[in-house]
């Protein structure tokens, strides 16, 4: 055990930039700081999120006032929102296995794809917001609009920070300042990529495509 | 399940032996830190997206079939469709399939505890009753 606590010290602050030939990744646990770090980030992020979800199943078809889910919601709208963040995971991959091969031309061409198809799901979310607004749902006019907007809200807030880390990598890359040896930053950024993509799938079968209670008293 | 555990143990038992469990000898040299098997192959990610395509697809075509068929026998089918995307995604996208299991663990704790905290949140305020 007191050799366990001597190897892990290599991973602490003060070894980083040590000597030449020395992992400055090593640790006792086996794994980069950075990388168990993001998972427990992620695993702190699906209580956060948890929290809107249930929030919303508890409001949900609760409502007496307003407009409602069955008079707004386009699903086929919404779906191939969906679908375009799903394939944007596909692209996320695809740049990490590029770097990994060192092909920082691919990596280039796949992070501003997914940056790309991030930003079209956004747009999405922005017209479709835009249109609830029109037809009368704001985030007081009753408990689905609350819950509605706060949720996928924070979850758009969620994809818009990782297309500004995308963009940043890409920025690093097109400078040359992104190479094989730090394949690790973008696997780091990818699991935060695929993450809001593995809550947009829950966001969706839930808030979207579970069977919505009657019309509300509108 | 057993096979990465017992590659963990084996790594923690060479940290004990004064060695390094990341020693760049002991991985092959397309293996970055915490992995233990080779991450998939850009064809096998594109097979893996294909399979959530049509996954989606026919989640969409049974959120269609409301009124036709109970909607408790859509929401279980809704419910599992969704599992099932999450987990290929988290297995193959986010490699938890090919990392170190320490990961995975982390990742459940946090999904098991959300589930268990707001089931009981909800529980608490009558949505279930």
């Amino acid at each position: 055990m007191a050799t366990i606590e001597q190897t892990n010290e290599v991973g602490a602050p003060a070894s980083r930039g040590g000597s030449p030939g020395h992992d400055p990744h090593a640790t006792a646990t086996g794994v980069t700081n950075l990388k168990l770090g993001m998972w427990l980030f992620l695993a702190s992020d699906c209580l956060f999120f948890g929290a809107f979800i249930a929030t919303y199943l508890l409001y949900r078809g609760r409502d007496t006032v307003g407009v409602g889910p069955k008079e707004l919601f386009d699903i086929p709208f919404t779906s191939a929102t969906s679908f375009i963040l799903l394939m944007s995971s596909l692209t996320m991959v695809l740049a990490l296995a590029a770097i990994q091969r060192n092909d920082i031309r691919r990596l280039r061409i796949w992070l501003l794809a997914t940056a790309l198809l991030g930003a079209t799901f956004i747009a999405g979310q922005v017209f479709e917001f835009t249109e609830f607004n029109r037809e009368g749902l704001n985030l007081t006019t009753n408990l689905f609009g609350s819950s509605f907007f706060v949720t996928t809200g924070f979850h758009g807030a969620h994809v818009t920070a990782g297309i500004i880390w995308l963009m940043s990598l890409w920025g690093l890359a097109s400078r040359g300042r992104l190479t094989q040896k730090d394949s690790e930053r973008v696997e780091i950024a990818g699991l935060y990529w695929h993450f809001v993509d593995v809550v947009w799938i829950v966001i969706f079968t839930v808030v979207y495509l579970v069977p919505q209670p009657g019309p509300t008293g509108s | 399940m057993t096979e990465p555990m017992t590659t963990e143990s084996t790594d923690l038992a060479k940290v004990e032996e004064g060695g390094s469990a990341l020693a760049p000898a002991e991985h092959a040299p397309e293996m970055s830190p915490g992995e233990i098997h080779p991450h998939p192959s850009p064809l096998q990610y594109v097979i893996v997206a294909v399979i959530l395509c049509v996954v989606t697809a026919l989640e969409i075509a049974v959120s269609y079939t409301e009124g036709e068929i109970p909607d408790a026998l859509i929401v279980v089918l809704l419910l599992g469709m969704a599992i099932l995307k999450f987990v290929i995604v988290a297995a193959w996208f986010m490699h938890l399939r090919t990392d170190m299991p320490i990961f995975r663990r982390f990742f459940v704790i946090g999904i098991v505890a959300a589930i268990i905290l707001y089931l009981i949140v909800l529980s608490t305020l009558n949505r279930f009753s």
